[in-house]
């Protein structure tokens, strides 16, 4: 072998993988934070519904419990069911 | 002696006070038991049966005292007008003390006679009782009033041009031919014989003696000032005016009252400094071209006193500074541009502060001038599109931060790192200077270049302390991503450690949330892995994505980095180096010379963005090409005879400096954050007003982002705009200029 190596460091980015940019709750970037946090990444995290529709989590959790029965996705008017994939 | 009240011969009893009264008047000696029974005989008249005698008492007494005071009058001026203030104080000076005797002897008849007739205040407020002369006194007021109608009255003229030529004769001889305690003792007895008022005590003093001495020494001041000026030199007249002004409070400390001491220096300040600003002005700049401390010093003492004068020295002062800063940064075409460029701006601001602090005595005015003067001198363009502060600033910071062997100890990084905060606040576009120093942190850190976190958060704590939460909480992100980072590695490596995989190298990762640095990579590098990679970078991305649901992984080729033992040669290197590098060397394990294009070819990258990384291995020899010039048939082939002291090296630093496109990148990347801050901004204003003007939202908009940087009105507007195309807001239906939030 004329040459090994021998260390490597990668370096990536992530980002969400969403189907739209912004929360259609909040209307903020995915890339950011939903109104109530001040940091986005891991203590802001999303979610995503059986429909695929995504939201902060802190934003549907909000939307959820301000409707008490008949819970639906803001978007699609679809009942909401999380997408535990 | 009996209390009770009796029948008393008043002529008898008022001939034996009168005796007594002459010796207390005049300081003569009065025997304990006599001043005992006169004390009790003023009592027993003021309760005298059937009829009070108080009133008799009052006006006999007075009577003695104007008799005595008009004698006095005599006798002040038999020894002549040369005599007349030595003579004048004695006999006050006996007359004052004797009257606070006399005013203890009757202290039955003030207590309980006067007092208690006398009008309420209340009363004298209203006007309901008759205030018509006839009110009686306290005695020692009395004897004052007497002293002042019977002697002062008739003598005062006499009097106050004699001291008016006592002090000329100080000031032009520096000697007075009359003791001083009797000059000052007369000036005071104007004060002290109305020292029983309760308003305007005052008043006597300075209608008799003041204003006619003010007067008389505004004449004297401005024939001093005209002889001064003949001298036409401003440097000499300022030294002599500050004396004389000191001189004058003197004398009128040693003189006058009190009261009077900020009066005269006014007047001295006003005939000898006001009334000759264009004089002194003549000589402003060049003082301060010249930083002629004595001068500037004693100029701003003078100025002070006159209202607005000042402001043409603090401009002065402006200009100078602006322009010696502009000298110390402008034209500098070093290598090193952004140390010189720090280090020569601090050189100014700490030396005209030191200035400011010694002649100016720190005056605020100054300061607020010294930090315009700075201002503008930092964000002065020299006729660049953009201002390179802080790009400049950001590299110095950098320079500090990085591991180096420059041999300088920590309390002198930190040292000067808190130096820089200085220049940093001067800054406009402090946005800017995020973005370069967000930029430059990130690849410390990713680059293991960082010499020690303790100094990184220091500074990050000062950027915050500057300029609050918002503008260093991406710093703080990226700090976290690093402890999130190494956390991920762990658990990696315990999951190949249980799956027992070996992936054939040391494998490390940093993962970072893509919002938080500032590493421009939006469009991603399409690259073909080594093979000795391959088996890692599947690894990791498979383990990552069964960890975190809906996130993509997307990899930054160019900052990733290997360390490559070289087997090749006679000895054997370790070499640290940019993965594109590391991935060209792999090419030739099983070939000794390919091409350019082939290289290019296998590795699937683009010629432009790969060029700088085949010729860094072409510069470090490395490689050797069989051109100078790098063309899609130039032969590379592996350097057999490379040789080098060291066994251990990196060759990543020539394609980790930031190029030209690299800080175009950074500045547009400014461009688009300025706007989606001004978008965000404008939507929270508008969430929370619902209905606004245009004005006032512009107005609130620009202060909201004034921390950072000062955005044109021109971008608001484009932002506002935008906001009406993506239907946040909208424009009102009755006007133009007003906006409404579309909920
Ligand atoms: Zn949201
Ligand atoms: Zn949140
Ligand atoms: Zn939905």
């Amino acid at each position: 072998m004329k040459l090994t190596i021998k260390n490597w460091t990668g370096v990536a980015t992530w980002r969400w993988v969403a189907n739209d940019d912004n929360c259609g709750i909040c209307r903020m970037p995915f890339d950011g934070c939903c109104p109530d946090c001040k940091l986005p990444g891991d203590d802001c995290p999303l979610v995503w519904g059986q429909c695929s529709h995504c939201f902060h989590m802190h934003c549907i959790v909000k939307w959820l419990q301000s409707q008490p029965v008949n819970q639906q996705c803001p978007m699609c008017r679809q009942g909401w069911k999380f997408n535990n994939k | 002696m009996s209390l009770k009240p009796r029948r008393v011969d008043f002529n008898q009893t008022w001939g034996a006070i009168r005796d007594t009264i002459k010796g207390v008047i005049t300081l003569d000696h009065v025997p304990r038991p006599i001043w005992n029974d006169r004390f009790s005989d003023v009592y027993s008249l003021c309760v005298a049966h059937p009829e009070p005698m108080a009133d008799r008492l009052y006006a006999e007494t007075k009577q003695y005292l104007i008799d005595h005071v008009s004698k006095l009058l005599v006798q002040v001026q038999e020894e002549g007008e040369q005599s007349l203030i030595k003579s004048y104080y004695h006999y006050w000076s006996q007359y004052s003390v004797g009257s606070q005797y006399l005013h203890s002897l009757y202290l039955y008849l003030n207590q309980q006679h006067i007092r208690t007739q006398k009008m309420s205040d209340a009363e004298i407020i209203y006007g309901s009782s008759d205030s018509s002369g006839g009110e009686q006194m306290e005695i020692g007021e009395l004897a004052l009033e007497v002293w002042q109608s019977g002697m002062i009255a008739p003598l005062g003229q006499r009097l106050v041009k004699l001291l008016l030529e006592a002090i000329g004769e100080d000031r032009t001889q520096k000697t007075c031919s009359i003791p001083i305690d009797a000059v000052r003792g007369t000036i005071l007895s104007f004060v002290e014989v109305q020292g029983y008022k309760k308003k305007g005590q005052l008043q006597l003093y300075q209608e008799l003696f003041e204003e006619p001495f003010l007067k008389e020494s505004g004449e004297h001041f401005k024939r001093d000032a005209a002889k001064l000026l003949q001298e036409k030199n401003v440097s000499l007249y300022m030294e002599r005016v500050k004396a004389k002004i000191e001189e004058e409070l003197l004398r009128a400390r040693r003189f006058l009252h009190a009261s009077s001491l900020s009066k005269v220096s006014q007047r001295c300040e006003t005939h000898m400094v006001a009334e000759h600003l264009e004089f002194l002005y003549s000589e402003c700049t060049a003082m301060v071209q010249g930083e002629r401390k004595k001068d500037l010093s004693n100029m701003y003492d003078l100025l002070k006193s006159v209202q607005n004068a000042m402001v043409l020295l603090i401009d002065t002062v402006l200009d100078h500074i602006k322009t010696q800063g502009l000298a110390a940064i402008g034209n500098i075409d070093t290598e090193n541009i952004h140390i010189t460029f720090v280090e020569n701006m601090l050189g100014v601001y700490k030396k005209y502060k030191l200035l400011i602090q010694e002649v100016f005595k720190s005056d605020q005015n100054f300061m607020g001038a010294l930090d315009r003067a700075c201002s503008s001198v930092i964000n002065h363009k020299f006729g660049k599109p953009v201002c390179k502060s802080p790009e400049f600033l950001a590299k110095y910071c950098d320079a500090l931060l990085r591991k180096s062997s420059k041999g300088i100890s920590d309390s002198e990084v930190d040292e000067k790192l808190a130096e820089s905060i200085t220049i940093f606040k001067y800054i406009d576009d402090k946005d800017v200077f995020q973005k370069f120093y967000s930029r430059m942190l990130a690849k410390r850190l990713i680059h293991q270049q960082t010499q020690s976190m303790d100094a990184e958060e220091a500074m990050i704590n000062r950027l915050k302390q500057a300029c609050g939460y918002e503008f260093t909480s991406k710093l703080h992100r990226m700090f976290t991503d690093m402890s999130v980072s190494a956390d991920l590695n762990n658990k990696f490596n315990a999951f190949l450690k249980q799956d027992n995989i070996d992936l054939g190298i040391n494998f490390s990762i940093y993962v970072l949330q893509a919002g938080a640095w500032p590493l421009g990579q939006t469009v991603t590098t399409p690259f073909t892995y080594p093979r000795q990679l391959e088996k890692s970078v599947q690894m990791f991305e498979n383990f990552y994505h069964n960890r975190f649901n809906g996130r993509k992984l997307t990899w930054l080729h160019n900052l990733c980095q290997a360390e490559l033992k070289l087997g090749h040669l006679k000895k054997s290197y370790l070499v640290t180096m940019q993965t594109f590098q590391m991935a060209t060397l792999l090419l030739f394990e099983h070939t000794d010379s390919l091409t350019f294009r082939e290289i290019k070819e296998s590795l699937q990258l683009t010629s432009e963005q790969y060029h700088r990384y085949a010729a860094s291995l072409i510069d470090c020899k490395l490689l050797i090409a069989d051109s100078t010039e790098l063309k899609p048939e130039t032969i590379l082939r592996l350097n057999m005879e490379y040789n080098n002291k060291r066994t251990k090296f990196r060759i990543n630093a020539a394609v980790q400096k930031e190029s030209p496109q690299e800080i175009e990148q950074t500045m547009n990347s400014v461009e688009e954050d300025r706007k989606m801050y001004l978008q965000a901004a404008i939507v929270r204003i508008m969430k929370s007003r619902k209905i606004l003007k245009h004005n006032a939202l512009i107005q609130e908009v620009y202060a909201q982002s004034k921390v950072s940087f000062a955005p044109s009105i021109q971008l608001i507007k484009k932002c506002i705009e935008s906001l009406i195309d993506k239907q946040y807001i909208e424009r009102t239906p009755h006007s133009s200029e007003e906006y409404s939030y579309v909920a």
